[in-house]
């Protein structure tokens, strides 16, 4: 039996390849916001923590995928040095016109970066799976679920916590419950780097029904490379910002979302979306930024109880 | 009742008797005295310790300078609260704030710097700011690099109160950026009690802005009125 090996990504890569060419996915920024490294050389912590964790061996993995069209010049860089490091290193560029016959070119360099397909089941097993997570997130803007026990689903099917059989099981056993929900949130932007974040809000009176990337970790699917290639290819994060705003103005919309908390990550290119959301999004809006990972802190959670007055007032 | 702000460097009480305003303000780390022989159930708090101390209801600093500020000027359109630690601009017509707390630049610790490399008051730099004949340019917006470009200028023979002038129009050059049109702009904060910065913010701005008499207490004032 073939060995499977631990293929690290940098961002949304289509785990229904990797799977299917028996490997294990692994996102390499799920360990992040739970990390107390301190990167030496950084913009953006999300990308310095990998390249540094992964350059010095403190994550093992076997190959690593940098999203580099369609994610972040620092990614890019990044991944060189990952790749410098001695890692065999593949770059995956996602189309920014949405050309489906580009992305399939991308999945097949993919697939024989992979080593070819060898289990040409997985990707039926994922979609089902991601079934699922499309009813947590509905339980979740019903108040059937917290936001928190709802996030902490949705974020992992980047990768599907590299066990398809074990994360049924955990997407199993999540608990419902019954929330009088107040202040409807979409969380939108890159995730915040606090992995206390969600429970922070809810505490405080804001209820996070939508998670913008998550959401994108769901929505995709296919069961072979054509299939996949012509429903990532709208991927919102790769796409122009008319195509992001457009799609999200249809899910705050169908949510009914009551306010827009936007997550920026210091030194990160999504800062410079901000007011460009604030003109096209209908909403009150709260701009937020982080930079290192670890708890919420104090300056951020004044920011989100005051979002919660000002949405009480209004 | 009382209203209680605990910032990060002042603590304030306001209370209201026979429709006079009547208050009080402290060092932080004196904010006990403030509430000697009162019970917490007779407290709205607010700042940055308003969960920390006793209270009956606790609103942000936020909310607390939309209510505080109405007393004063019932059109006030933007609020500019400059606190110790952070700055605060609040669009009373949008329902919408910044909060600029990234570095010290914008805030009332930067005027301390200053206040403290000339060995005078914070109270004092208003008057020095009225004697100085020209304004040297301070582009630095950092607050430690400004205070060495800063002293480049006494270097280059300014006079301690031009270069105290020039670092007010730094400091309010800085927190402009911040400030959206309005028809009506109102600065609170302890701060503020500084005229010279406040008429270096007016002069950037090219408009009037208004200052509560006792622009220190509105946030302790505004808890008040807010649960009240």
């Amino acid at each position: 039996m073939p060995v499977q090996k631990k293929i690290a990504i940098t961002a949304l890569v289509p785990p229904e390849l990797i799977y299917a060419c028996g490997d294990e996915t692994f996102d390499v920024n799920n360990v992040i916001p739970e990390s107390k490294k301190y990167p030496r050389n950084k913009l953006c912590a999300w990308t310095a923590i990998w390249q540094e964790m992964l350059s010095k061996r403190e994550i093992n993995i076997d190959s690593l995928i940098v999203v580099a069209g369609g994610d972040c010049h620092n990614a890019l860089v990044d991944g060189q040095k990952v790749a410098m490091s001695g890692i065999p290193t593949h770059f995956f560029f996602y189309p920014f016109d949405g050309s489906a016959e580009y992305l399939e070119s991308q999945l097949l360099k993919l697939r024989d970066f992979l080593g070819g397909i060898k289990s040409p089941e997985k990707p039926g097993e994922i979609r089902e799976l991601k079934d699922l997570g499309l009813e947590i997130d509905k339980k979740r803007a019903q108040g059937k679920l917290s936001s928190s026990d709802a996030f902490r689903i949705l974020i992992s099917f980047s990768d599907l916590a590299g066990d398809l059989d074990k994360f049924r099981e955990t997407i199993s056993s999540v608990r419902e419950t019954d929330i009088e929900i107040n202040n409807r949130i979409a969380l939108i932007g890159v995730p915040p780097i606090y992995h206390d974040f969600h429970d922070v809000s809810q505490s405080l009176g804001l209820h996070v029904v939508f998670d913008e990337l998550p959401y994108e970790f769901i929505r995709h699917s296919g069961t072979d490379i054509h299939q996949i290639a012509r429903d990532y290819c709208n991927y919102t994060f790769a796409r122009p910002l008319d195509f992001r705003i457009k799609f999200l103005q249809k899910e705050l919309q169908k949510r009914k979302v009551d306010g827009v908390v936007h997550y920026t990550q210091f030194a990160c290119h999504h800062m410079l979306e901000d007011d460009i959301m604030r003109s096209n999004l209908d909403y009150p809006m709260l701009t937020i930024q982080g930079d290192l990972p670890g708890n919420t802190p104090e300056q951020i959670k004044l920011r989100l109880e005051a979002f919660r007055e000002a949405l009480e007032r209004s | 009742m009382i209203g209680l702000d605990v910032g990060s460097t002042t603590a304030k009480k306001v209370s209201i008797e026979d429709g006079k305003i009547k208050y009080q303000i402290t060092g932080t780390h004196n904010w006990k005295d403030l509430i000697a022989g009162i019970d917490g159930k007779d407290i709205i708090s607010t700042g940055y310790f308003r969960n920390t101390v006793p209270h009956r209801a606790s609103v942000t600093e936020i909310t607390a300078a939309i209510y505080g500020v109405r007393h004063y000027f019932p059109d006030a359109d933007v609020i500019v609260d400059i606190g110790g630690q952070d700055t605060k601009v609040i669009d009373v017509r949008k329902n919408n704030f910044i909060i600029n707390d990234k570095c010290s630049a914008g805030t009332g610790a930067f005027l301390e710097f200053v206040a403290n490399y000339f060995k005078i008051e914070l109270t004092e730099m208003g008057s020095y700011h009225g004697r100085a004949k020209r304004i040297p340019a301070i582009n630095n917006t950092c607050g430690v690099f400004a205070l060495s470009e800063m002293i480049s200028q006494l270097v280059a023979g300014y006079t301690q109160e031009e270069v105290i002038a020039g670092m007010h129009y730094a400091f309010a050059r800085r927190i402009s950026f911040m400030i959206p049109e309005a028809e009506s702009l109102v600065l609170i904060g302890g701060t503020v009690k500084n005229k010279g910065m406040v008429s270096a913010l007016s002069y950037i701005l090219k408009k009037e802005v208004l200052v509560p008499d006792e622009p220190q207490i509105v946030n302790a004032l505004g808890a008040l009125k807010y649960y009240s």
